[in-house]
């Protein structure tokens, strides 16, 4: 980790991002390394750039760390989330197109494990208590800040902060739902 | 500048990252109430000398307050070997004053299942697998003349009842029994005397 950060502000230094043809390229497509290094989640994205100051575009993950697999083993929670569809609409709030402040809602599709104790009671007419796993779907809307900048025209790091809250299924899934990362990106 | 304003969103996402955005709570953990598991032997006078025995001897199926059917504490506990629990004995200095009365390991006379002894016993009711009950016996020694009590609240906020819990296997369940003491006064208290 102390590596990461010490790359990334050697980055942010050395970088002298220009004005340039960065908004030609209207595509892009995005790996979120802070979420690979940290949750052992497999985070990607893509964004569609329009004229002017909107963009498009979805991040899908899959996640499967060991410490929520364990706390999930060991009941600190009784929800494991496995993944998240994210579409976004962006709005760039600076002028620069090379590097700028922007800030997105975004609607979730997520879902994952959830489990809860049940009591049974067997053939003999002997009850006991048992964990009981089941899958869970949810959907949900929120919102997020960042700070994206390019070098090379083409290599984008982004900064994002957001949260979000699920609508449909709160007794099974989390309550709270976030989208934050630092991505690299190519822009093409 | 630049580099403090990248280094705080930096900061800021790491640090959110790892914000559990899931309700805290403890999802391994059953609750049941099954009165008197847990027993005073209770005798008219004590001499020094003398032991207070508290005894636990129950079955792997027990009768769970408002149900209907026996509950299986052995398999839902995932064949946990023991459950624990804890009491107090303390003696009273002066007229307000009580202070935990302190006896080394050594001196509990341990019948069945086992016992620690510091702040507070800690008792062990240990899986008998030959008549699947869960035993415990332990006697502690009155080494002194004076007034004496014994509480089970040391470690819950009960007071007439006992908290017994399992020792489950990693990713088991927990359950927690509380289970209603007799002998002991509205406020959690067997008082006697050592004569």
């Amino acid at each position: 980790m102390k590596k990461l950060i010490a790359i990334l502000l050697f980055l942010t230094t050395v970088l002298q991002a220009q004005e340039s043809t960065v908004d030609i390229k209207k595509n892009e497509f995005r790996v979120d390394v802070l979420s690979a290094l940290t949750s052992s989640k497999a985070s990607f994205s893509y964004e569609r750039f329009f004229d002017g100051d909107f963009s498009v575009g979805f991040n899908a993950n899959f996640s499967n760390s060991k410490k929520l697999n364990d706390d999930f083993d060991n009941g600190y929670r009784n929800n494991l989330p496995k993944y998240e569809v994210n579409p976004y609409v962006r709005y760039a709030l600076s002028k620069s197109k090379s590097r700028y402040y922007f800030a997105e809602i975004f609607a979730s599709a997520n879902g994952g494990d959830f489990k809860e104790i049940t009591r049974l009671v067997d053939g003999n007419g002997v009850a006991y208590y048992m964990t009981k796993k089941s899958k869970y779907t949810d959907y949900g809307l929120g919102g997020s800040l960042g700070y994206k900048m390019y070098f090379k025209e083409r290599i984008a790091l982004e900064f994002l902060v957001g949260f979000g809250k699920n609508l449909t299924n709160t007794e099974k899934s989390p309550d709270v739902i976030s989208r934050v990362g630092i991505n690299l990106g190519y822009r093409f | 500048m630049k580099t403090l304003r990248y280094f705080s969103l930096l900061i800021i996402a790491l640090t959110m990252s790892n914000c559990d955005t899931d309700d805290d709570g403890f999802y391994n953990n059953v609750f049941a109430d099954v009165p008197n598991l847990v027993a005073i032997e209770t005798q008219q006078n004590y001499n020094v000398g003398d032991k207070l025995y508290v005894k636990a001897d129950f079955s792997r199926y027990l009768n769970e307050t408002g149900q209907t059917e026996p509950l299986d504490i052995y398999k839902t506990t995932g064949n946990a070997p023991e459950f624990v629990f804890s009491y107090v004995i303390e003696k009273q200095i002066s007229a307000s004053v009580w202070e935990v009365f302190f006896v080394d390991d050594s001196q509990l006379d341990i019948i069945k299942g086992d016992a620690q002894n510091g702040s507070y016993v800690y008792g062990h009711c240990i899986y008998n697998a030959a008549d699947e009950t869960y035993e415990y016996n332990v006697g502690f020694p009155l080494l002194t003349e004076g007034q004496y009590r014994l509480s089970f609240g040391y470690n819950s906020t009960s007071t007439t009842t006992v908290e017994l819990r399992s020792q489950s296997p990693a990713t088991k369940l927990i359950l927690n029994i509380d289970s209603l003491v007799a002998d002991v006064d509205a406020g959690g208290y067997y008082n006697f005397t050592v004569n």
